[in-house]
């Protein structure tokens, strides 16, 4: 079994020709501070233009076309008039709470894809237990969550906050149940282990070779998982946590300026992760034909991306009730007896 | 899920023909029906200062101000208090007033929207429309004199 | 032939027949009525103030008059007077009208809310514009103007001129410091005035426990410009007709504009060429279909969530009638299109490509309703949100005087257009849609299928317009510049507007302006369904059952 043993952070400290800890410490800061970066111009195409102009083909209108070829300065022009816009702090805020907040909800997505591997090399750290690791700080977007909703003083933020938690105690058990039976297969939670098995062809059929990509192996693994990863990230149809038109703007309601942009560079930093989880543990991660691994990851991506929009133009938001019904009686059972039915089948047949 | 999946179909569907139903305002000049009412025209030459517009009004929009012989001084129309309800242009005898196809007016404060005589005059076509053409063929009897455009000067 | 319907006073027969129902039902009311009065749409019984509800109670169970259309409430010289006008689901020509006095320095007349539910609202109004107290009402507040306003606008000594602000500090403040109860676990929400789904300035009081509404009071009057005292102010001939466009502004103006005329043209005798009726029937079917077209539009936004496709789709296909309609009136929304004895212009030349545009969208139509029905009826989840959610039984939709799609969601077959015919459509030949279901799913079934109603209509005023002889198009009848109808003749008159029973109450007093002109708006009784049906939901459902009631509050607020 292939084991991809430099990650991004050795890669660079090796360049730079530092060893030991300032090795370490360089080279974990240069290659965080890249792969942040490339997550980051992702996200700014992804929000102020791809989800306008997808929003808009749907729709059959045109969209943004004024600045720039295709309109893609209004990514530059939409970030100067957020960021410059006043941040209005309303009477009654829970100061510190309130502030720490919009830092959190971004930077849990973006520690999620320190153990991602993007192909090409591009792979802060593999641990032992990168599987654990990105669902694990993944949630801590929920703090955020709640900290925005309790400390908005706004009950339009509370009510938000709530059902963003009570949709991630009900729909992460189902997440990481599913994952676990990939895990059953590769028997490693390393994420480079988990693409490496991925790799192996699975059926040869006239001359085209089939990998092991989990979401041929069990595709009713992979369906759960993109339910559950929608629920998770908090798209339609289980968008309950903002749910614009009951609940105003959810948790966000009370945010502006910079401490807005944060919140939603978090959503979609999220969405991000979301497809890459779904891309690393189903779709064989970076690999693909012709094309170099990391173009392959950034397709994937995207194309989770566009599916998530896609669901949005055409899907009806369900009702909180229904959607937490959907959770505990459907989704987690439905994850534990594909656990239970892959774990039988990975004994008999190994 | 059917239903869903039918949903989704309908609109993958309408994202990848490229049809657009909106269009690009300024550049692409919307179309306008023959009959639609927009900002007043007003011709001085043709107003005989009978003060029924003035009186139809239902808003008060128009104000007329005469001198002791009754003759016309000024004509004042508040264009952004009018209601474009075209019982002004459907009163008048002789035509004197009149709703171009012009719907795009800009000001910086309530009160530029006060036109008088000569603003109002001043109101360009839209397209060259002549509205009185499309909007009551019986009626140009008057106007049809002499041939050609109808000017309002 | 004209096409007008009969006035009582014009055929005997009919008259006699007004008169011998107005005595059997002052018989039935014995000693309760007092005096007897003739209003041109119905008999009048005189009730004294403290037996409104007993005479109510016995029209109500005894004669069958379960609807309560409107309440009238108006100052004279010498009293104050409300006229309760009711009628019947089951039979809409079988009106009366309780006329109930009262002194001017004590205003104090019997609610008539434990007998209809629905005048509540229309009592609080009452109170609120004209000055009548409601003896017995359980909440006789302002309902359209702040709580802190001095004397009542419609009332006789009213100073127009005075200025009123009303602070915050002084009007029931919606952003008032938190309070908190000691005991209780509800939290008490503002939905509202300005909130994503509330299809404009309404402001929902909701007391939530959890996610579920445990009680919720709307709070209307935040675009109240007294549409009624306008209306007071302008000249039957010309000066009202621009107005009703500006009751419900979305698209519905036709319509609108077709109740003044109705009730206008009906007080004053004025006959309507059946040309110009047809091309009435014609232009209000269009406004329908517009005003379905965003109903429908806005419902989905609201279940669905964010501007959807479903939206912008139903917007499009609005779009094509919004330019036909303005091919025809000259404006896309404020079309000030009728006039009282028939419509303004004829329809445009060249009339071919007209028709051409008519027929292209009506062909092109079951194929945008399949789409429709595919994006939302046949949506699992949507079925799974929208049915047996917002339930309305029928009795309570009656109480409460629920018209329109509202009210044939619930299984009530009442539909003006048939029942009480007007314009052409007795000559034509189509179906009032009814749905059983009582929910948020069978409204949004009752406006799609009314589409399709409405199509047909427009096919076949299409087929008459096109081979309709050229000398006998006559758009307007002949109507003098100065209509003075005859002093204290009183009518009400409804047509079935997009949103339910548009009526207009109108007493003449000799002069060319209307001395009382009173808007029953369908939008306002239907709102006032909004409590029974979110009581003990969920917010999302509450949200979604205020989409399928598709208020405008313009017309709400009047």
């Amino acid at each position: 079994m292939y084991l991809q043993t430099t990650t991004l952070s050795e890669t660079i400290s090796g360049l730079l020709g530092l060893d030991g800890v300032i090795g370490d410490v360089v080279g974990g800061l240069v290659g965080a501070f890249l792969v942040a970066n490339i997550m980051l111009i992702m996200t700014a195409f992804a929000g102020p233009w791809a989800k306008r102009k997808i929003t808009a083909a749907f729709g059959d209108r045109i969209a943004v076309n004024r600045i720039g070829p295709f309109g893609l300065l209004t990514i530059v022009t939409d970030a100067v008039r957020l960021l410059s816009k006043e941040l209005i702090v309303p009477e009654g805020v829970d100061r510190p709470a309130w502030d720490i907040a919009p830092m959190v909800i971004p930077f849990s997505a973006l520690l999620g894809f320190a153990v991602i591997p993007m192909g090409n090399g591009i792979q802060l750290a593999d641990p032992e237990t990168g599987l654990a690791f990105a669902f694990a700080v993944a949630s801590i977007a929920s703090l955020g969550i709640v900290m925005t909703g309790y400390a908005s003083n706004n009950k339009f933020s509370l009510i938000g906050a709530l059902r963003a938690v009570a949709a991630n105690i009900a729909y992460e058990i189902p997440l990481v149940i599913t994952a676990a039976s990939v895990v059953i297969f590769t028997g490693s939670l390393r994420m480079s282990e988990i693409v490496a098995v991925q790799a192996e062809p699975l059926v040869s059929v006239a001359g085209i070779t089939i990998p092991t990509w989990f979401a041929f192996v069990n595709p009713f693994a992979f369906a759960l998982f993109m339910v559950a990863n929608l629920a998770e990230i908090g798209r339609n149809p289980f968008d309950i946590p903002e749910a614009p038109t009951e609940i105003v703007a959810g948790y966000q309601t009370e945010y502006s300026s910079a401490y807005f942009v944060l919140i939603y560079l978090g959503e979609f930093i999220h969405i991000f992760l979301g497809g890459a989880l779904a891309a690393t543990l189903f779709l064989g991660g970076p690999a693909g034909p012709f094309l170099p691994g990391f173009v392959w990851f950034v397709i994937k991506i995207w194309a989770f991306f566009l599916f998530t929009q896609w669901a949005r133009s055409a899907v009806p938001r369900l009702r909180v009730d229904q959607f937490l019904d959907i959770g505990w009686k459907g989704m987690l059972v439905l994850s534990f007896a594909n656990l239970v039915l892959t774990a039988i089948i990975v004994g008999v047949i190994a | 899920m059917i239903g869903i999946l039918k949903g989704m179909a309908v609109t993958l569907k309408h994202a990848l023909d490229g049809q657009t139903f909106t269009v690009e305002y300024p550049e692409t000049a919307p179309e306008v029906s023959p009959r639609f009412r927009g900002v007043h025209k007003f011709s001085q030459e043709r107003c005989i200062w009978c003060r029924q517009c003035e009186n139809v009004c239902p808003n008060d929009t128009i104000q007329i101000v005469q001198d002791d012989k009754r003759n016309g001084e000024q004509y004042n129309l508040h264009i952004g208090q009018c209601i474009y309800c075209r019982l002004c242009e459907e009163v008048c005898p002789v035509d004197a007033i009149l709703l171009t196809q012009n719907f795009e007016f800009t000001a910086d404060t309530k009160n530029d929207f006060v036109y008088n005589k000569e603003q109002l005059k001043n109101v360009p076509w839209y397209k060259d429309i002549d509205p009185l053409n499309s909007r009551n063929p019986d009626r140009n009897a008057w106007i049809g004199e002499g041939e050609g455009e109808v000017d309002y000067q | 032939m004209s096409l007008e319907e009969q006035q009582p006073d014009d055929d005997p027969a009919e008259l006699e027949a007004a008169v011998s129902r107005g005595d059997e039902l002052a018989e039935l009311l014995g000693d309760l009525v007092i005096g007897r009065e003739e209003h041109m749409n119905a008999p009048g019984l005189v009730v004294r103030p403290d037996e409104v509800q007993e005479a109510l109670f016995k029209l109500r169970d005894e004669a069958g008059f379960d609807h309560l259309s409107c309440l009238t409430a108006q100052e004279y010289e010498d009293r104050y007077e409300s006229i309760y006008h009711l009628t019947s689901f089951d039979d809409r020509t079988d009106e009366v009208s309780v006329v109930v006095p009262t002194s001017k320095d004590n205003p104090v007349s019997q609610s008539a809310e434990p007998v209809y539910r629905t005048a509540d609202w229309h009592e609080r109004e009452a109170y609120d514009l004209v000055g009548i107290q409601y003896e017995g009402h359980p909440d006789l507040r302002r309902i359209l103007l702040p709580e802190t306003w001095q004397g009542h606008p419609l009332g006789l000594d009213y100073d127009q001129e005075r200025p009123q602000i009303a602070t915050l500090r002084e009007h029931a403040n919606p952003l008032e410091k938190d309070q908190r109860a000691e005991q209780g676990n509800t939290m008490y929400v503002n939905i509202g005035p300005h909130h994503p789904a509330t299809h404009g300035v309404l402001h929902v009081e909701t007391v939530v426990d959890g996610e579920q509404v445990v009680d919720l009071n709307p709070d209307i009057g935040y675009l109240h410009r007294c549409e009624e005292q306008m209306c007071q102010q302008g000249t039957y001939r010309h000066q009202i007709m621009p107005y009703p466009d500006r009751w419900d502004y979305i698209s519905a103006g036709l319509l609108n504009e077709w109740a003044y005329a109705r009730a206008a043209e009906d007080l004053a005798d004025i006959d309507v060429p059946e040309y110009a009726q047809i091309i009435r029937t014609l232009g209000a079917e269009l406004c329908r279909i517009a005003s379905h077209m965003i109903a429908l539009g806005t419902f989905a936004l609201d279940v669905y969530g964010d501007f959807t496709a479903i939206f912008m789709y139903a917007m499009r296909d609005r779009e094509i009638v919004q330019n036909i309609l303005e091919d025809l009136t000259g404006q896309r929304m404020m079309f000030n299109y009728f006039r009282l004895g028939g419509v303004v212009w004829d329809l445009p030349e060249p009339r071919e490509e007209f028709f051409e545009k008519i027929r292209d969208f009506l062909d092109g139509l079951p194929e945008a309703l399949e789409e429709y029905h595919d994006m939302i009826t046949s949506n699992e989840i949507l079925q799974a949100r929208t049915v047996g959610t917002g339930v309305l039984p029928p009795e309570v939709a009656k109480s409460y005087g629920a018209t329109g799609p509202v009210a044939r969601g619930s299984g009530i077959d009442y539909d003006l257009r048939r029942d009480d015919s007007y314009g052409y459509y007795d000559e034509l030949d189509w179906d009032v849609v009814v749905e059983d279901g009582c929910d948020n799913f069978s409204r949004l079934l009752v406006r799609m299928r009314e589409v399709e109603e409405s199509a047909k209509i427009i096919q076949q005023c299409v087929d008459l317009l096109e081979d309709w002889p050229e000398d006998e198009r006559n758009i307007q009848s002949n109507v003098p510049r100065t209509l003075k109808p005859d002093e204290d003749t009183e009518i009400y008159r409804a047509v079935e507007g997009a949103k339910g029973e548009l009526g207009i109450y109108i007493r003449a007093d000799g002069t060319d302006k209307p001395a009382r002109f009173k808007i029953r708006s369908p939008c306002f009784s239907n709102l006032q369904t909004l409590p029974e049906m979110s009581e003990g939901e969920y917010i999302p459902d509450m949200i979604a059952s205020l989409g399928s009631l598709d208020i405008v509050l313009g017309e709400v607020d009047r």
